[in-house]
């Protein structure tokens, strides 16, 4: 049984860090230029957007890396992001309902799924 | 003692996840594009850069030497001007060189001798208007004829400091106007300011507000200067010279003349006149198709006595006798908010103890140490994105500036001024953003300066060139400027 309950959190933290190592192993970069335009196909899409640019690209350009690391390349769960949005961690500032409302970071999160799977199969790359 | 094991690796898996989460910022060391190793000469191919399809890029001048600024006279022939100055303390001569259309030679129109940086110019009516920051002596305007005249319209610009007097650009009134940048990081002379070399030149150079100002009691520990040397001083206060306490209800006048601010001259030469302040460091003006005034303003520093932290760059629009918040406000956020505390220093407190007014939302926002500076608004079709902005991004002097995890600019954004959607425009190709010196290839180093041909066909942009920083000495290298051309060849 000791076994088995000490495998259980070596195993878990073995996943997390092959899955960070894997996720920093991807590029960031999702801009115009290098993977195409990103349609906004949805009214929430293009809410999240501007959520994104008023709030997040100012430390996170495009998703890409800047005063702080890249998100694009990071798959984090919808509620580890909704955890730090509200929380904050490390330098990160916490964002309160004031200033991101429940409906502003459901429309982000979706967006950031959004642009972190850009491009899509058919979209046109960059010249 | 099993019990103790999970529990260790339980902490170990919350820390692994804190740290995957946050990017560890605290712990790493900084990564910013002046972090390279370079070793001349560059390398150019406009094969590196990438743009949305449809656009294609070329390099039109090579082998400049600190170009800042790009004009057009009315027969579409290209000037170019070299700034004779770089941070990091690097003297060339500044000039205002004409691009020979038969011959592509580059011909000199004027030289400046030692009154760098020349940072900008703007033709009108037959004129060259130049920005000259001198800061050895004292900021002026220049009006240079093609025949290389000279008549200096103003003087005395206190351009001497951390930023410099920059962006002419004549307005649909017929008036130029032009951006002042602050003296300091934040209204505090510190000892920052001794390591960009001025205040050694000029130790009772302190910042000027647009208006009589009262501050509030606040006191900083910053060195005084002695002659040529150093020493510890308790006491400077806001707007005041090193060494020199402010008190409580102290009034600062102001003056026309402000630091941090955009003023407008008579083309024929006259009074100066505030148009706006409260600025940091304006650096890119431009008039929109709709005739309103833009102006890119860089953002603040974690760095000097009062440093801040992850302070944006803006891009405003500028109303007539406005404040723009400077030194409390980062865009409409006050410096008190939490977000602009940085790691392991003091959270910045108001400095004035009223505020002119509330500073008004940004146009845009763009990345913290992204350096936006000029920039120029497409009026043609066959470009595209009519009225929309093309803002050089000249890019991070980290870690001077800051501790960063990624280079920040070294790029061409798009704006949209009326939604504030930012988008890049050209990068560098690869799997990482960065100067080319960076990130490998022949593309872009330092984009300082966006100006379309007068058919609004063409966009050039003023790419500065390599600039590295070695601990905290900054490496500019002279004869790798270069001006590249930008065009859409599919609709």
């Amino acid at each position: 049984m000791n076994a088995i309950k000490l495998l259980r959190p070596k195993l878990l933290f073995g996943l997390l860090l092959a899955a960070s190592l894997v996720a920093a192993c991807g590029t960031a970069r999702r801009s115009e230029p290098i993977a195409g335009p990103l349609p906004l196909t949805e009214p929430e899409l293009a809410a999240g957007r501007q959520v994104f640019l008023q709030r997040c690209h100012q430390c996170h350009p495009g998703g890409e890396g800047g005063l702080g690391p890249g998100l694009n390349d990071k798959p984090l769960p919808d509620f580890l992001i909704r955890l730090q949005v509200r929380k904050g961690l490390g330098v990160m500032p916490a964002f309160s309902e004031e200033q991101i409302s429940s409906t502003e970071l459901n429309d982000l999160l979706r967006y950031m799924r959004h642009l972190r799977r850009h491009p899509a199969d058919d979209a046109p790359a960059g010249s | 003692m099993t019990p103790l094991v999970p529990k260790v690796l339980r902490i170990a898996l919350c820390l692994a996840l804190g740290m995957a989460v946050s990017g560890c910022y605290v712990l790493r060391t900084s990564s910013g594009g002046a972090e390279a190793d370079f070793s001349p000469p560059r390398h150019v191919d406009a094969a590196d850069i990438a743009l949305p399809a449809g656009y294609r890029a070329e390099a039109v001048v090579t082998g400049l030497t600190f170009p800042t600024g790009i004009a057009f006279d009315d027969d579409g022939v290209l000037y170019l001007l070299e700034s004779g100055y770089s941070y990091g303390e690097v003297w060339t001569e500044p000039r205002l060189l004409r691009l020979d259309p038969g011959s592509g030679e580059l011909q000199q129109v004027m030289g400046g001798g030692r009154t760098g940086p020349w940072t900008g110019v703007s033709f009108f009516e037959g004129d060259f208007y130049v920005t000259v920051a001198d800061v050895l002596h004292r900021g002026k305007i220049l009006k240079i004829g093609p025949d290389g005249s000279l008549d200096v319209l103003l003087d005395g610009i206190p351009s001497m400091g951390d930023h410099h007097v920059n962006g002419p650009v004549v307005g649909p009134d017929g008036f130029l106007y032009f951006g002042i940048g602050t003296v300091t990081n934040s209204g505090v002379i510190g000892e920052d300011n001794l390591q960009m070399g001025w205040l050694q030149r000029h130790p009772h150079l302190h910042d000027v507000p647009g208006e009589d100002i009262r501050l509030r009691d606040r006191t900083f520990e910053t060195p005084t200067v002695e002659g040529n040397k150093t020493s510890p001083n308790g006491g400077t206060g806001a707007f005041s010279p090193a060494g020199t306490a402010a008190g409580e209800d102290q009034v600062i006048p102001g003056a026309v003349l402000a630091t941090g601010s955009i003023i407008r001259l008579p083309t024929g030469g006259g009074e100066p006149e505030l148009v706006a302040w409260g600025l940091r460091n304006p650096f890119g003006l431009a008039f929109a198709p709709d005739g309103a005034l833009y102006a890119t303003d860089n953002g603040y520093d974690d760095r000097g006595s009062r440093a801040v932290w992850g302070a944006a760059d803006h891009l405003w629009r500028v109303e007539t006798g406005t404040w723009y918040g400077w030194p409390d406000f980062s865009g409409e956020r006050p410096l008190t908010d939490p977000q602009f505390k940085p790691p392991g220093k003091p959270q910045p407190q108001f400095l004035l103890a009223r505020h002119p007014n509330v500073p008004p939302a940004p146009a845009a926002i763009f990345p913290v140490h992204s350096s936006a500076n000029g920039f120029d608004f497409s009026t043609h079709s066959s470009f595209g994105h009519v009225g929309q902005a093309f803002v050089a991004q000249f890019g991070d002097l980290a870690p001077n500036v800051a501790k960063v995890m990624a280079p920040v600019g070294f790029k061409v954004a798009r704006v949209d001024v009326e939604t504030g959607d930012v988008e890049d425009f050209a990068v560098n190709r690869g799997t990482r953003n960065g100067p080319a010196s960076l990130v490998g290839g022949g593309g872009l180093e330092r984009p300082v300066a966006a100006r379309f041909d007068p058919a609004g066909q063409f966009l050039y942009v003023v790419d500065f060139g390599v600039l590295t920083i070695r601990g905290e000495h900054m490496m500019p290298r002279p004869r790798s400027g270069v001006v590249w051309r930008i065009w859409r060849d599919q609709p």
